[in-house]
């Protein structure tokens, strides 16, 4: 498994306008809610929009790299991701 | 497919670049930046007819970026230093004029004529204009571009009444935006209801009706016949002769690829700039990605025009990639959403319905409304979701994998049946 740097994610909802792009880039992660906003896909069927710990997620296998790119892609740069040490890697 | 490749050229005032660049959105900018990652020399430029670096075009239209909810700076998706860093040369404020395919030649607005290797069009779509008598009043806007959002963002602040002409997106979001900014609105549409003929009555229905219960006034098939004022708009009169007073007109009557240039230059076009799987244009050096797109869709097997942010930044990627040799097919089911008025819209796919089979899902009195549009393979092709957001996900991936409708057609119609079920 690649290295895993990214340990959580939240979606700030405020920023969020459902383009839905983190929804294409990453599916296993990401999914849009009733209200048009991005939530995070997680064990045991839970999905909000964080904060989510690394360790939680559905998707256990996924890629940083994909989820880089999910937060990267987003029009309204509304996904924030943080390493192990709390500090925020993107963006 | 067609290539000259040893063919000689005017030395004089032509400048050479490897990777040419026409549109400085989000598919012509994610194309630079997919071709840097892989060819760290090779020279890129990007012309762009608005004066701006790579911003957040698909913000324009959300209320809360009008009313200063989310910060203004929010806005810019790329740093200025960005495009030096990345060696890029970033040319704002400049129109592609002419292009002669033949010769790998484009000329710029400012006289430039560069001779590239590779060529992307990425010009986006312009709005379609709205014209009446008067309509050149001011006051009248139309939605494009950063500069329009500032005219409106301003004018917003001294208007009273406000006129929104058509029946999209870009209306139901300006509406929002203008009932939350204490402005009373009136939507003037040539529909019978909202969104027609891409949404049927019920759903149409269902939008109108969040939307009058938020304070909003719509008049149906109706014709704007003259904006009246002075130097200003005071009011518009329809063709019934009804009047309304108001200082401001949103006008959103659809859009258009302005590809008359690309045409006379060699590169065949239909309602968008024509390409394969691989967003190639008939010119081997030539591809296309975006708004501007008219694609051959492998998942839906039709050429398809998609204007939607996340469609435009895969494109771009991808044609990006492919411009550096890469042999990459498009392949993505494509998403649309809006929400305002305690109301969520959602399409997926084509939902264009023609005269394909529709399977319904929900009731207007339930309060949420699906259709799956069913094509000729009975496969679902699209989807529109009111109210119903998160079964968008699961309907997409049945329509990414080709799942055959006859099979599941009881859980499909059956509302209670949660459809992330099918494809887990």
């Amino acid at each position: 498994m690649a290295e895993q740097k990214i340990a959580k994610i939240v979606v700030d909802r405020n920023l969020c306008i459902g383009a839905a792009t983190c929804v294409v880039t990453a599916g296993t992660v990401f999914e849009l809610d009733g209200e048009n906003k991005a939530v995070i896909l997680q064990q045991g069927g839970t999905k909000n929009s964080g904060p989510a710990k690394r360790a939680v997620l559905k998707d256990a296998a996924v890629a940083d790299a994909t989820i880089l790119a999910a937060a990267q892609s987003c029009p309204t740069r509304a996904i924030f991701l943080y390493d192990a040490a709390e500090k925020q890697i993107f963006p | 497919m067609m290539q000259r490749k040893n063919k000689s050229f005017p030395k004089s005032k032509t400048t050479e670049v490897k990777y040419l660049i026409i549109g400085g959105g989000v598919a012509g900018t994610t194309a630079a930046e997919t071709i840097r990652e892989r060819d760290a020399t090779g020279s890129i430029t990007i012309v762009s007819d608005e004066p701006y670096r790579l911003y957040s075009r698909i913000m324009l239209s959300k209320p809360n970026f009008f009313l200063g909810k989310i910060p203004f700076e929010q806005i810019w998706l790329k740093s200025e230093s960005w495009y030096t860093d990345k060696r890029i040369t970033f040319m704002p404020g400049t129109r592609a004029q002419t292009l002669d395919a033949e010769n790998q030649q484009v000329t710029l607005s400012n006289g430039m004529v560069f001779r590239y290797e590779k060529l992307l069009l990425a010009v986006g779509v312009l709005p379609n204009a709205w014209q009446v008598p008067g309509s050149d009043r001011r006051g009248v806007n139309q939605l494009r571009t950063l500069d329009d959002a500032k005219v409106i963002i301003q004018g917003i602040k001294r208007v009273k009444h406000a006129v929104c002409i058509g029946s999209g997106f870009t209306t139901f979001e300006m509406c929002d935006m203008l009932r939350m900014a204490g402005v009373d609105v009136t939507v003037v549409m040539r529909e019978p209801h909202y969104w027609d003929p891409l949404l049927d009555s019920v759903s149409g229905g269902l939008i109108e009706q969040a939307m009058v219960k938020g304070g909003v006034k719509i008049v149906r098939q109706a014709l704007v016949k003259t904006v009246d004022g002075g130097r200003s708009v005071t009011g518009v009169t329809l063709e019934s002769g009804e009047k309304i007073p108001c200082s401001m007109v949103i006008a959103g009557v659809g859009t258009y690829v302005p590809c008359d240039w690309v045409k006379t230059g060699g590169v065949a076009v239909n309602r968008g700039i024509l390409a394969n799987e691989y967003l190639e244009t008939n010119f081997s050096n030539i591809w296309t990605a975006g708004d501007c797109a008219e694609f051959n869709d492998l998942i839906l097997e039709e050429q398809l025009v998609l204007g939607n942010w996340a469609n435009s930044r895969q494109q771009g990627a991808l044609a990006g990639g492919n411009m550096v040799g890469g042999r990459t097919a498009f392949k993505m089911v494509s998403f649309y959403t809006a929400n305002g008025f305690d109301i969520t819209i959602a399409f997926v796919g084509d939902v264009r319905a023609k005269d394909r089979q529709v399977i319904v899902r929900g009731s207007s009195a339930q309060g949420f409304y699906i259709r799956l549009i069913v094509d000729d393979h009975d496969e679902i092709a699209g989807a529109t979701f009111i109210n119903k957001t998160p079964e968008m996900a699961p309907v997409s991936k049945l329509i990414e994998t080709n799942v055959k409708v006859s099979p599941i057609r009881p859980q499909l119609e059956d509302p209670a049946f949660d459809l992330h079920k099918l494809v887990s």
